[in-house]
């Protein structure tokens, strides 16, 4: 069954295109639904799709054989991934892509993709546009994990969590370690350093942040 | 009874190596038939020790991120 135009509004690429450029992503776009912890593309497997993301979260990551994990990206509803590979010849994957929840997305194979970046100038800006932002984000990561501590990204990433006012998730310590390039026991030990300096107080499934200005600071050095 | 938040157990990804029995710092963790368990769930502080030495990343014990009543006057 054709996915509606409406519906495909819904994704931020799509937002802004012509009914006529909706209806023709609408008979290429497929319709998926994925399972909590289903992996959605594998990292080095060829490209099949670019992928749009409808309902649910989908975390991007690298793996390394050690086993060490980088997260990359967490999609949201409205957002797209695998946009890169889907315009380089013979492109693989460039990161696994896991469903954090269930996940409903819509699929468009990578030759339909790419033919119709070809056809609709509007598609072929908006991806330009997302694609530049991507290596905005990219190069900031670089900057994170290259010229700041674990300490420093500890303390980013603990402000920048509670700033969101409303709590909207729990975080285990792998998950931590995951977005902040390093490995759980850091993080554990450095949670119990701000504890120790009295940054943190680490509760029953809480961190409570008590030092505003502390953290603030140890997030600058 | 007041029903005490604890680290989740993955049973099938463990390999029963006992680490976290070893090194819970309370002793709330014993090794029964099936794998690890907390025996003494009043005893367990959430001080995720067992979730950051389990070397197949078996336990997970999740935390919220939020202020506290002083950094929250802060905000």
């Amino acid at each position: 069954m054709d996915i509606s135009t409406d519906a495909l509004r819904g994704i931020e690429l799509f937002a802004g295109l012509s009914a006529d450029a909706l209806r023709r992503l609408s008979r290429v776009a497929v319709r998926r639904t994925y399972a909590s912890g289903a992996i959605i593309a594998f990292e080095r497997d060829l490209c099949q799709a670019a992928y749009f993301v409808v309902e649910g979260r989908v975390r991007i990551c690298r793996l390394a054989p050690s086993g060490r994990e980088q997260v990359l990206a967490e999609i949201a509803p409205g957002g797209a991934f695998n946009m890169v590979p889907v315009f380089q010849e013979a492109g693989t994957n460039p990161a696994t892509a896991e469903a954090l929840g269930r996940v409903t997305l819509y699929a468009i194979g990578r030759d339909d993709f790419r033919r119709l970046a070809g056809e609709l100038p509007g598609l072929a800006f908006g991806i330009a546009a997302d694609l530049a932002g991507r290596l905005a984000r990219l190069t900031n990561l670089v900057e994170e994990l290259a010229l700041w501590t674990v300490r420093s990204r500890l303390a980013r990433f603990l402000v920048q969590n509670a700033e969101q006012g409303e709590v909207t998730r729990g975080w285990t310590q792998a998950e931590i370690a995951a977005r902040l390039g390093t490995v759980r026991d850091m993080v554990g030990r450095v949670l119990r350093d701000f504890a120790d300096d009295g940054l943190v107080q680490v509760e029953r499934q809480r961190i409570i942040l008590l030092d505003r200005a502390g953290l603030e600071r140890q997030a600058r050095e | 009874m007041e029903k005490w938040p604890l680290p989740d157990i993955d049973l099938e990804r463990c390999d029963r190596c006992g680490l976290c029995v070893q090194r819970c710092p309370t002793q709330a963790v014993e090794m029964g038939a099936g794998g690890p368990y907390v025996a003494r769930p009043q005893d367990c502080t959430y001080c995720a020790a067992c979730d950051a030495i389990c070397p197949q990343g078996a336990i997970t014990c999740t935390f919220e991120i939020v202020w506290g009543v002083e950094s929250l006057e802060e905000v």
